[in-house]
């Protein structure tokens, strides 16, 4: 994406006549949300969106969380999609860690997976450009790597009509985030870190994803359908905080959801 | 120039703008979002691969649902090809409060929100094309995070 941004010449002039001549945004101060049509397609965060945040709460020990063994391969596609997902968070976590070979053997590992789902010619130059900048400990450009990596998985499987694997990936992505999230703030519990489990509405997207997708009758889709309908309540808490209780139940919860994406 | 010539000129011309409107898409929207949020790259903020996009009419507007997080800054930006469009883009929260710092911004076809969530929750940013010379507006949202 960044790309777009060397390549356009004029962008430099575009940008300069809209900085002179910017005028401020008026908008009505209160709105009735629901009056509004959806995009329908919600854009998932990143693990290392959740990660950021987290990081501004105080120091934590990422290399604690680093990641590298390989995980089972699998025929079925839904559960390397999973997995796949599960291995890009595990990257995000690698660059928390700066962990440049952890990266590096990441990067290999989803080039395989991909391979594995028919999606590797899209992703080789992101593994290679991994790789490079892991070598550089240009941590910036491998995050950036590793939201391209995703994006173009996801891409190349919308193209092949896979859309419902692309959401098992950022599905995937979202449980190993959860769980890194749930422990990091399970072992120092601050009701900040508690508030960012406050996702209700993402819950929500990924339940009725999954509900779309009969044909996907794997014992982990079906344990993940059971997980969600658990960790719902735990977090759609309107205005009270998330207890640490609740966040302890949800990394029991997520940890045994990552045990079943990355074994046989 | 033979008037015969020149209005082959006009017509041939004409047809090539037909063309490009024609095969002008999101992408090319997309191309014009990254372009609003490329100095805000410079500034640290993370922007992400992944983008909404879709067309309008003039004086249509659609929500984008949207997870943030408390703790970090987030930079929405819009874009379309439509050089004579006029955009909007503005960010409340599930309550319908408008949410966005005051340096949010919006000029021709490019348009930004800035905010900074008070809370961990699910927001709307809504989308609009404001004025437009076109039946269908394409427009593209990106977002970025420090």
């Amino acid at each position: 994406m960044i790309a777009v941004f060397k390549n356009s010449k004029w962008a430099g002039f575009t940008l300069t006549v809209v900085a002179l001549s910017v005028q401020a945004a008026s908008a009505p101060q209160q709105i009735n949300v629901k009056q509004y049509k959806t995009v329908e397609d919600v854009v998932v965060p990143l693990p290392g969106e959740v990660f950021s945040a987290l990081n501004k709460l105080g120091p934590v020990n990422w290399k604690e969380y680093v990641r590298t063994e390989k995980s089972a391969n699998f025929s079925e596609r839904p559960r390397t999609a999973l997995l796949l997902g599960n291995v890009i968070a595990d990257g995000f976590i690698a660059v928390q860690a700066q962990d440049a070979p952890a990266v590096k053997e990441i990067g290999q590992r989803v080039l395989t997976l991909a391979k594995g789902i028919g999606v590797g010619a899209s992703i080789t130059p992101h593994a290679k450009a991994i790789t490079e900048a892991a070598d550089k400990r240009k941590w910036e450009n491998v995050r950036h790597e590793l939201d391209r990596t995703q994006n173009s998985v996801q891409q190349a499987m919308n193209e092949l009509q896979d859309q419902k694997l692309s959401q098992l990936v950022s599905l995937g992505g979202w449980l190993r985030g959860t769980q890194i999230l749930t422990a990091v703030v399970n072992r120092h519990f601050t009701k900040e870190g508690a508030e960012l489990l406050h996702q209700p509405d993402l819950l929500k997207y990924f339940s009725a994803r999954l509900a779309g997708m009969p044909e996907y009758n794997v014992p982990v889709v079906e344990s993940i359908k059971h997980a969600l309908v658990e960790v719902r309540p735990l977090v759609d808490t309107e205005s009270k905080p998330i207890s640490p209780d609740a966040v302890k139940k949800i990394n029991d919860i997520t940890t045994r959801l990552d045990s079943e994406v990355v074994t046989r | 120039m033979n008037s015969r010539y020149g209005l082959a000129f006009i017509l041939a011309g004409v047809s090539v703008l037909a063309g490009i409107a024609a095969f002008a898409s999101v992408d090319d929207a997309q191309s014009f979002a990254l372009q609003a949020a490329e100095p805000y790259v410079r500034e640290g903020f993370q922007v992400r691969e992944d983008y909404w996009g879709g067309d309008l009419a003039a004086g249509e507007k659609k929500a984008v649902r949207q997870q943030l997080f408390k703790g970090n800054e987030y930079w929405f930006w819009m874009g379309t090809e439509v050089n004579r469009a006029k955009i909007s883009v503005h960010i409340y929260d599930k309550d319908g409060k408008l949410v966005e710092q005051s340096d949010s911004w919006q000029k021709g076809h490019f348009a930004a929100a800035h905010v900074v969530p008070a809370s961990t929750d699910s927001y709307f940013i809504i989308v609009a094309i404001e004025e437009s010379p076109e039946e269908r507006t394409h427009w593209a949202l990106v977002y970025g995070f420090r």
